[in-house]
C-alpha cells in the first residue's frame, strides 16, 4: 500500500506551522513502547524505543510509570546493527534536496515516507550538538544515565512552546571516521542545511543525518541548522490567569469577620499547587494539538487532518516489532579502531548552552535589575509580582542559567554579588561552578584571585573552586 | 501502557448526527462545520460502562453512547479496553458491571518469555456455570450438614411434642426425621445451584465478553485472559496483582481480593500443558 503523504501550511493567531499528514505510513523511523522494564523488583518504569528500519536505536526508559515530567534515561541501544542501505539513501536524498534549495515539504517528502501514520510539524532549527550537559551528542549516549530536559513536560518551561535543540545520535561512536569528515569538510561550508532531526523526547531530537557534519561545525563555530520533524500529539488546554485576590496583612484581618479564619490561612498558607492561579471555570474541551515547538487550535486545523490526529495512535509498534524486540536482546560486535573526536570539538561542546539555561531562557521573558535586587535581597517577588518561582533557591539557580544564556555580562556581575552574599551561601558552590566552567573573564578572574588569596570564612565553599580556575587561567 | 497499540474506536449516533470518538482523546463530532468538542482523559470525571451504554462525566457536561451505536461488539469492547487503560493513567472514576475477566487496567506491557501457553476458546456456559457452584459448594458444604442436623433434630422435637416418642415407636420417628433433615438439605442445595447458574448468567449477560472468543495466555511473568479482538500479545496481568487460585477439572480459577477475577478454562490449551500451566500458577500463586 503506497504512503498518503499530505502537507499543508495552517496559519492562526498571526503563526503558521507546516503540517504533515501521513496515511499508512511505513514505520521505518519512530518510536514506540516496549514495555514494562523491571528496576531493583519493580516494574514501574516503561521503555520506550527509537528505531530505524528493523533496529532499535535508542532506548529511553521513562520512570514512574513514564510520568511526563520526570526526565529519563537514555542510551544508545546495544543492538544496533546498522540500517537498511534504502534508508540512508532516502534520508541522503532529502538532505540534499533541501540544500538545492527545495521546501520542506517536498525536500523531505522520501523522509515522510519513513514516517508512521500521524500529524506532524517541519520547520527549521538550530541546534546545539551536545547532550544537554557540555558532552558532545555523538558517544554521550553509551551508557544509560538521567538526561536533563528529557521530560515531555518541562517544569521549568511550563505549558509553554519552546523549539528542542540538543541531539540523540542515530550512528554508534565507532562511525566516526577523521577520513569521512575531511572530504564533508568543504561541502559543509556552503550547506544551507546540515542535518534532518526527529523529535523524540522534551528538548532532544535523534539526528537523522549529518553526524560527520555536526563535528565539522562546531570545530568551525558554524551554526548547526536543522530541518526538524515533530509529531504533534499532546492535547493542550489554553487556561486564562485567575483574577488575583492578594490577602489582606495581618493587621487588617477584622478578628470578629465571620471569615477571619480563612483571610488568616489565606495570608500564611504559601500556594501548594502550581495551577492554583489559573482559571478552569468555562472549559469545554481542549483548545487544540501540540508538539514542543508549536500549539495549534482546534479551529485552525482542516477537517481531515484533525480527524486523522484524532483517530491516529500516539505510538504504535510497528509490523516489524518482533524482530526489533529481538535485536534488543543482543550486543552489536563493534569494529575496533583508533578514532578520536577533535579535542577542539569536545571543548567547544563544553561551553555551548546547557539544557538548564535553554530551561530558563524559555521559562522567563525578562529580568530587571530591579528584580535581580530582589533575589539578592532573598525575596521571590518583585512588586507584588513572582520574580522566577516562590522556591528561592530554584528562582537563583533559574536566573543565573538565565542571564548567562542571554547576558552574560549581568551574569558575571549577579554571580559575583550572590557569592559576596553570606546569606546566600547556600548558592555559592553551584553559582561559582557555573561562572568557573563557563567564564574566562577578567572580572571573575580578579574575584577568584581575591577569593583565593583570602582566608574569609564566607568564602569556605568556593575557596577550592577559585584556586583551580585561578589555576587554570594562569597556566593559559 | 499496556494496549497501546489499540485503534480509536468510532460510534455514530444516527438519529442525532452524532459521532463519537473514543481514542487518544474523547472526540464528539456534531453534524456542520465546527470544529469537534474534544476533552483529553484529564477532563473526564467518571465514566459509567452500565449494561446498554457508555456514560462519559466530562467537565463539559455528560455524554451518553449507546451499545449500538458502535458497528460491532469488537469496537464496544476495544472502546471498553481503552477506556479502562487511562484509568491507570488519569484516575477517573469508572463504575462497570461484574466481570468475567481482569480489567484492562491491571494489565502490563511486559515480555513474556519463552514458557508461555497461548490458548484461544469461547467461555463454555455449562463449565463456567459448574465452576460458579462449586466455588459455592466450597462454602455450603461447611453448612449443609448442619442445617440436615438441625432440620432433623427440630423434626423429632416436633413429633415428640405432637405425638410423644415412646420405646414402642422410636424407630419409626427417627428415620422420618433425618430423611426430613436430607431433604432439606437437598433442596437448599438445589436452590443455591440455581441461583449460582442464574448468577452465573447476569454476569455473562452483562458482560458481552462472555460471548466471544477469549485468548489465555499464562506465563512466568503473568497471565492473560482477555478478548481476542482486543489482545495484544505482550498484555499480562503480573501475578503480583493476583492473591491465589483454585483448580478445578475444567478451569482455574484466579482470585483477588477474595473474589474470582478471571476463569481460565483447561480446555482452551493443549491436554500436555496443563500440568506446566499448574505449575507456573503454583509457582507463583498460593493454590487453595
Amino acid at each position: 500500500m503506497s504512503v498518503d503523504i499530505k502537507t499543508e501550511t495552517v496559519d492562526f493567531d498571526g503563526k503558521s506551522a507546516l503540517l504533515v499528514t501521513v496515511k499508512d505510513g511505513s514505520c521505518i523511523i519512530g518510536t514506540c513502547s516496549m514495555g514494562c522494564v523491571e528496576q531493583s523488583g519493580n516494574l514501574s518504569a516503561r521503555l520506550r524505543m527509537f528505531y530505524i528500519g528493523s533496529d532499535p536505536v535508542l532506548n529511553l526508559i521513562c520512570p514512574s510509570r513514564a510520568n511526563k515530567q520526570s526526565d529519563k534515561l537514555v542510551s544508545f541501544s546495544p543492538g544496533f546493527q546498522g540500517y537498511d542501505i534504502k534508508i540512508n539513501d532516502a534520508l541522503t536524498n532529502s538532505f540534499n534536496r533541501l540544500n538545492n534549495g527545495e521546501s520542506l515539504g517536498s525536500g523531505l517528502r522520501d523522509v515522510f515516507g519513513l514516517l508512521g501514520d500521524g500529524v506532524y510539524t517541519v520547520y527549521y532549527s538550530d541546534y546545539y550538538p551536545t547532550d544537554g550537559n557540555g558532552n558532545f551528542y555523538w558517544g554521550a549516549y553509551n551508557i544509560s544515565h538521567e538526561v536533563h530536559g528529557t521530560a515531555e513536560h518541562n517544569r521549568a518551561i511550563g505549558d509553554r512552546e519552546y523549539r528542542p535543540c540538543f541531539l540523540l545520535p542515530t550512528q554508534p561512536m565507532d562511525y566516526f571516521a577523521p577520513r569521512v569528515k575531511v572530504g564533508i569538510d568543504e561541502q559543509v561550508k556552503t550547506r544551507r542545511v546540515q542535518g534532518i532531526a526527529y523529535h523524540v523526547s522534551g528538548l532532544y531530537s535523534a539526528l537523522l543525518k549529518g553526524h560527520h557534519g555536526s563535528v565539522f561545525c562546531v570545530e568551525n563555530n558554524i551554526p548547526f541548522r536543522c530541518a526538524v520533524i515533530e509529531k504533534i500529539t499532546e492535547p493542550y488546554v489554553e487556561r486564562k490567569p485567575r483574577p488575583t485576590v492578594s490577602a489582606p496583612p495581618a493587621g487588617e484581618v477584622d478578628p470578629e469577620a465571620p471569615n477571619a479564619a480563612e483571610q488568616l490561612d489565606a495570608e500564611q498558607t504559601p500556594a501548594e499547587n502550581p495551577d492554583d492561579g489559573i482559571d478552569n471555570a468555562g472549559i469545554n474541551g481542549i483548545t487544540g494539538f501540540r508538539s514542543p515547538s508549536v500549539k495549534i487550535p482546534l479551529y485552525a486545523f482542516p477537517r481531515d487532518v484533525l480527524k486523522q490526529l484524532i483517530e491516529s495512535r500516539t505510538e504504535f509498534k510497528p509490523p516489524h516489532f518482533n524482530i526489533m524486540a529481538a535485536k534488543l536482546l543482543t550486543t552489536r560486535r563493534k569494529s575496533i579502531n583508533n578514532n578520536a573526536m577533535p579535542r577542539s570539538v569536545l571543548e567547544r561542546a563544553e561551553q555551548m548552552p546547557d539544557c538548564e539555561m535553554v530551561e530558563s531562557a524559555y521559562a522567563i521573558d525578562e529580568l530587571t535589575d530591579e528584580q535581580l535586587n530582589c533575589l539578592l535581597r532573598g525575596e521571590v517577588e518583585c512588586n507584588g509580582k513572582l520574580i522566577v518561582s516562590p522556591n528561592f533557591y530554584s528562582s537563583i539557580i533559574t536566573a543565573c542559567s538565565f542571564l548567562q544564556f542571554k547576558d552574560p555580562k549581568r551574569f558575571v556581575d549577579f554571580s559575583i554579588a550572590i557569592m559576596e552574599s553570606p546569606e546566600l551561601s547556600a548558592a555559592h558552590e553551584y553559582v561559582a561552578r557555573r561562572v568557573a566552567s563557563q567564564t574566562s573573564n577578567s572580572k571573575v578572574f580578579n574575584f577568584f584571585k581575591t577569593v583565593s588569596e583570602s582566608n574569609d570564612v564566607k568564602y569556605d565553599k568556593i575557596h577550592f573552586i577559585a584556586q583551580t580556575y585561578v589555576r587554570r587561567l594562569s597556566q593559559k | 501502557m499496556a494496549f497501546c497499540d489499540l485503534k480509536p474506536v468510532s460510534a455514530m449516533d444516527g438519529e442525532r448526527g452524532i459521532t463519537y470518538i473514543i481514542g487518544n482523546v474523547f472526540a464528539i463530532y456534531e453534524m456542520g462545520p465546527e470544529p469537534p468538542v474534544v476533552y483529553s482523559w484529564d477532563m473526564i470525571r467518571s465514566v459509567a460502562v452500565i449494561s446498554k451504554e457508555i456514560t462519559f462525566d466530562t467537565v463539559g457536561g455528560k455524554y451518553s453512547v449507546k451499545n449500538n451505536m458502535f458497528t460491532s461488539d469488537d469496537d464496544l469492547l476495544r472502546a471498553i479496553a481503552l477506556i479502562e487503560c487511562k484509568i491507570k493513567d488519569y484516575h477517573f472514576d469508572y463504575q462497570h458491571a461484574r466481570r468475567l475477566f481482569p480489567l484492562k487496567s491491571s494489565y502490563l506491557e511486559l515480555n513474556p518469555g519463552k514458557e508461555t501457553y497461548v490458548g484461544e476458546d469461547v467461555l463454555d456456559e455449562g463449565d463456567t456455570a459448574a465452576s460458579f457452584i462449586m466455588l459455592l459448594n466450597f462454602k455450603l458444604v461447611k453448612i449443609l450438614w448442619l442445617i440436615g442436623l438441625m432440620v432433623m433434630l427440630l423434626t423429632l422435637g416436633g413429633i415428640h411434642l405432637a405425638v410423644g416418642i415412646t420405646r414402642t415407636n422410636w424407630l419409626y420417628f427417627v428415620p422420618i426425621s433425618a430423611a426430613a433433615g436430607a431433604i432439606t438439605a437437598l433442596l437448599v442445595h438445589i436452590v443455591t445451584q440455581a441461583i449460582a447458574r442464574a448468577r452465573f448468567r447476569s454476569i455473562a449477560e452483562a458482560d458481552c465478553a462472555a460471548r466471544k472468543e477469549i485468548t489465555f495466555v499464562v506465563c512466568r511473568q503473568g497471565f492473560a485472559a482477555c478478548e481476542s479482538c482486543v489482545y495484544e500479545s505482550r498484555d499480562l496481568v503480573p501475578w503480583s496483582e493476583v492473591d491465589y487460585f483454585i483448580e478445578s477439572d475444567k478451569m482455574f480459577i484466579i482470585y483477588k481480593n477474595n473474589m474470582p477475577i478471571a476463569f481460565i478454562p483447561k480446555r482452551a490449551f493443549d491436554k500436555k500443558y496443563v500440568g506446566g500451566i499448574a505449575d507456573i500458577m503454583a509457582l507463583n500463586l498460593e493454590q487453595r
